[in-house]
């Protein structure tokens, strides 16, 4: 089973809700360390700009390339629900390393700023599906844009769209995030 | 209150209902995870849609909870007043300092010499300004307060002129019966109104409702919701909206019959807009060179809100704080009469946008005025009178530093501030420092040192809204009310708002049984005796134990459906008994520059104004997404997320060789900040915005380095009282 994540990106405002509220569920304090992101992606000309968001994080690939990356096997994939979770104890730390941020397309491994900083990302907040809840940015965002749940059941929802503006889907990763896109079309009368 | 056991981490974890609430008109749940007496990690609403859900700031509350920044002593002035130097002292001699100031001024000056400013950074019931500092001070003999809304005096106005009463806003669950929304200067994506706009807005988009947007800048709100942008000069919206009714009236687009049956002096108006009043008719050529919106658009959006019915048009109160705002939502008004969109479905009557479901007020606040004879009516409107006994909050610097000297009523010698930084927050931060400066006693509650907080000779750290109970209610789009259980204990030293009065009240000898009540006594009061919370909170112990006490109604409310229904029965509630779009009132104020029916008035500081030579650009101060007004500016984890920054098209950028994320000069003859500049296509050329609320910051030269607004804005109110943050000519140069 692999649990994966649904954006609905002509519904997402851009206001950061579910990046705080993963900040803050998960103890990480300001700083660069982010599990979740805001892009804003800015295009076309006054007076018809194009303006939409993407949300990013872990996307929890069925074929990690971080874990392959890892030279001490510090990732790991769980068998029962796909989550990628990192061992903090093993991973050799943002100065001796940073192998699996490297080979991630999508800049999910995330460090602090104290020295030699471990490894840290989404986990998919698998604490709160153990007591039935969705992850926090899921049950937060104010328009809900998000979803999360076992991703053949996502893709019976939303359907099977795998591309948004600013994301390209990984055909080796195969990253567990299916979109309802923005279309790139200039607003017209 | 509940405690989660289902996980071993998670045994210790008793989990609070609080609320997120600060002056955004967004009211949200909090469930906070509280383990040994420290809140944890927030969680919000899991109930059934549609869930209070809170946004960024309110999810970032353990940052301002937990700050190493916040007050934690009491403490004194010892540097020059402004300096920020101060010593810490006990509780005792805080207190005793205050009160025997406050006798000292009164002995020698009376309570009159003494301001109360006391502004919306408390939204409870209990800790407000009207429920602490206003109370204290009028047991003590009284004060002069300012007046003033910050937010909406302009709509506050017209209001009370067209519609007689502020109960104007329709719920937001009926935009989705609208076949066209208008969200007009307003931004609800990121200064939120209400919490579930956003979600009405995308349930009312996915149901096929078309959405404009009209607005200076193309904000999160329009790239998200709108099917067209149509960009604005600031303080030219009535215009557009002249020339709209112009385009309706031309094309007998208008609804006759509505006007007949509900409306008073649309002649008079006709007469105006055509141009047999003044010799100039209002045509979309006329409104073209005035707001820059083509007038093919102007057309295009009169057809659209006259036949796309119903349609709701939303307006922001950003236009209404300009020079003459207030013409602004009477013309909104009008718009709405004229096509009928008045007290249906899908429509909206387009002024206040003030529920009809419970009062926006919470208790204690006075309440705005409503209804009343003739007399009573015109005391409301007339600016003058008004200023008779106390400042209007635009001029409230000219009226400490001149005093009776400068014709002002009174001569303030005292300041007691809480629940507010209107050094930051008031137009004109320059003339504020002199003003502060001259005063002789300061004292401030806080909870940070802000610039405000800077000016107190004595200064008094105060919980925060997690640290005491309360209760609070959304301003629009609601039904429901919000039980803000205290979650943590404050820092030993911190003592609530409500405390400190009650131990000044002692002191000062005044004898009040409100301040002897327990405050969780008091919270229970106010829901036993508050008119529309008593049939709904039956159940004290269960509004308390869930946090929240959603009121169930069959649907959408719509502001004046019995009027339309049957008028006979249920008239307006102004002087007429109809929407007053002619209003008598006004016209008995004989004043030019508030004409008895809504014009366009060219503002001052706008492109007729010939300082526009000097300072070719118009200020916008926007909402800022990381911020509740100056709430939330000190929050590590959201000034993370957007800096400060001001907003410039790329046009006027490269006109002044200015690169995207460069340092600029922002100034006029008013004062001068240094920012970073967003260069963007995403707003008008010639418009520049930079986000409100940013801490006053000044260098040694005097200059803010914060990107502060306030310093470049005019302490001047337009003649029906609304606040102009949003008109003011400046210049932008490259920092070098």
């Amino acid at each position: 089973m692999q649990i994966g994540f649904y954006f609905d990106q002509t519904r997402c405002t851009g206001c950061y809700t579910c990046v705080v509220a993963c900040k803050d569920w998960h103890d990480v304090p300001p700083g660069p360390a982010s599990w979740r992101r805001v892009q804003t992606i800015e295009r076309g000309k006054y007076p018809k700009p194009f303006v939409t968001f993407l949300v990013t994080s872990c996307y929890h690939c069925a074929n990690p390339a971080c874990i392959s990356a890892c030279p001490v096997n510090a990732i790991s994939k769980r068998t029962q629900d796909g989550i990628v979770v990192v061992d903090k104890e093993t991973c050799l730390g943002k100065d001796k390393c940073q192998l699996c941020l490297v080979s991630c397309p999508y800049d999910a491994p995330q460090f602090g700023a104290e020295p030699n900083a471990k490894m840290q990302k989404c986990d998919l907040c698998l604490e709160r599906w153990a007591e039935g809840k969705k992850p926090i940015c899921v049950a937060g965002c104010p328009t809900r844009a998000l979803d999360a749940g076992p991703i053949n059941e996502i893709k019976a929802k939303y359907g099977e769209v795998k591309e948004a503006v600013g994301f390209a889907y990984n055909e080796t990763l195969m990253p567990s995030l299916i979109f309802k896109p923005k279309l790139e079309v200039l607003p017209g009368k | 209150m509940a405690t989660a056991k289902s996980h071993p981490s998670m045994s210790e974890v008793k989990i609070v209902p609080t609320g997120g609430c600060y002056d955004c008109g967004g009211r949200c749940l909090h469930k906070v995870h509280v383990r040994d007496g420290v809140a944890i990690r927030i969680d919000t609403d899991n109930a059934e849609e549609p869930q209070l859900r809170s946004c960024a700031r309110g999810r970032a509350y353990r940052q301002q909870l937990y700050s190493p920044d916040r007050l934690r002593f009491p403490q004194k002035r010892v540097g020059s007043r402004g300096e920020g130097r101060f010593e810490r002292i006990s509780w005792d001699e805080a207190l005793d300092t205050v009160a025997s100031q406050l006798l000292l001024i009164k002995g020698t000056y009376g309570t009159k010499a003494i301001l109360e400013v006391t502004l919306s950074g408390g939204v409870g019931a209990l800790h407000t300004g009207p429920m602490t500092i206003g109370r204290l001070l009028s047991g003590f003999g009284g004060c002069t307060p300012f007046w003033g809304d910050a937010s909406a005096e302009g709509a506050i106005f017209a209001a009370r002129t067209i519609y007689g009463t502020l109960t104007n806003g329709n719920t937001r669950d009926d935009l989705v019966n609208s076949r066209l929304i208008l969200l007009w200067g307003v931004n609800p994506a990121t200064s939120i109104f209400s919490t579930n706009t956003r979600y009405y807005l995308f349930k009312a988009k996915e149901a096929g409702v078309k959405i404009v947007v009209i607005d200076p800048r193309y904000t999160d709100t329009a790239a998200t919701f709108a099917d067209q942008w149509i960009p604005i000069k600031a303080g030219t919206d009535t215009a557009v909206m002249a020339s709209m009714a112009y385009v309706i009236i031309t094309e007998n687009l208008h609804d006759q019959g509505f006007l007949n049956k509900y409306t008073l002096g649309f002649e008079k108006f006709r007469d105006y807009v055509m141009g047999i009043e003044d010799g100039v008719a209002k045509t979309p050529t006329w409104a073209e060179a005035k707001s820059g919106v083509p007038s093919d658009i102007i057309v295009w959006l009169a057809r659209q809100y006259a036949t796309d019915k119903p349609a709701a048009l939303i307006p922001g109160f950003a236009p209404g704080r300009t020079a003459y705002g207030e013409q602004y939502h009477r013309m909104t008004a009008v718009l709405a009469a004229i096509t009928g969109n008045v007290g249906i479905h899908g429509g909206g009557a387009a002024c206040f946008e003030r529920p009809v479901v419970g009062p926006m007020v919470p208790p204690g606040f006075s309440k705005f005025f409503e209804g009343g004879n003739y007399e009573e009516r015109l005391k409301q409107l007339d600016v003058p009178r008004r200023l008779r006994k106390r400042p209007h909050a635009c001029r409230l610097w000219d009226f400490i530093l001149e005093g009776t000297a400068g014709g002002y009523p009174i001569d303030l010698k005292m300041a007691y501030i809480a629940f507010a930084n209107p050094l930051n927050q008031f137009p004109n931060i320059n003339k504020g420092v002199e003003a502060l400066k001259k005063l002789e006693f300061i004292v401030v509650h806080e909870q940070f040192m802000t610039a405000t907080a800077k000016f107190a000779d004595i200064l008094l750290p105060v919980t925060n809204l997690w640290e005491r109970n309360d209760i609070s209610r959304p301003w629009t789009g609601g039904s429901y009310f919000l039980y803000l259980n205290k979650v943590v204990e404050p820092p030993p030293e911190v003592r609530s708002d409500r405390d400190i009065c009650r131990e000044l009240a002692s002191r000062l000898g005044i004898q009040d049984p409100f301040w002897d009540m327990p405050e969780e006594d008091a919270v229970r009061w106010v829901a036993e005796t508050t008119e529309d919370m008593m049939p709904e909170i039956v159940d004290y112990e269960r509004f308390k134990r869930d946090g929240v006490h959603k009121i169930k109604r069959p649907g959408p409310v719509i502001a004046f459906e019995e009027q339309i229904e049957d008028p006979d029965n249920n008239p307006f509630p102004t002087l007429s008994g109809k929407i007053e779009i002619y209003s008598q009132l006004v016209a008995d104020l004989n004043n030019p520059e508030i004409p008895p029916i809504p014009k366009h008035l060219d503002p001052w500081e706008g492109a007729e104004d010939p300082l526009s030579g000097k300072y070719p650009l118009q200020l916008l101060t926007h909402h800022h997404k990381t911020r509740a007004h100056s709430c939330f500016d000190n929050n590590p984890l959201l000034n993370d997320l957007e800096p400060q920054s001001l907003w410039i098209s790329t046009r006027d950028a490269q006109s002044r060789g200015i690169r995207n994320g460069d340092k600029v000069r922002v100034f006029n003859d008013r004062g001068e900040t240094i920012i970073q500049a967003k260069v963007t296509e995403r707003i008008m050329p010639g418009v520049v915005s930079l986000g409100e609320g940013a801490w006053y910051r000044p260098d040694e030269k005097g200059r803010d380095r914060a990107g502060s607004p306030n310093v470049l804005t005019r302490d001047h109110y337009s003649p029906g009282g609304a606040w102009p943050y949003n008109t003011s000519l400046v210049q932008v140069g490259k920092y070098v």
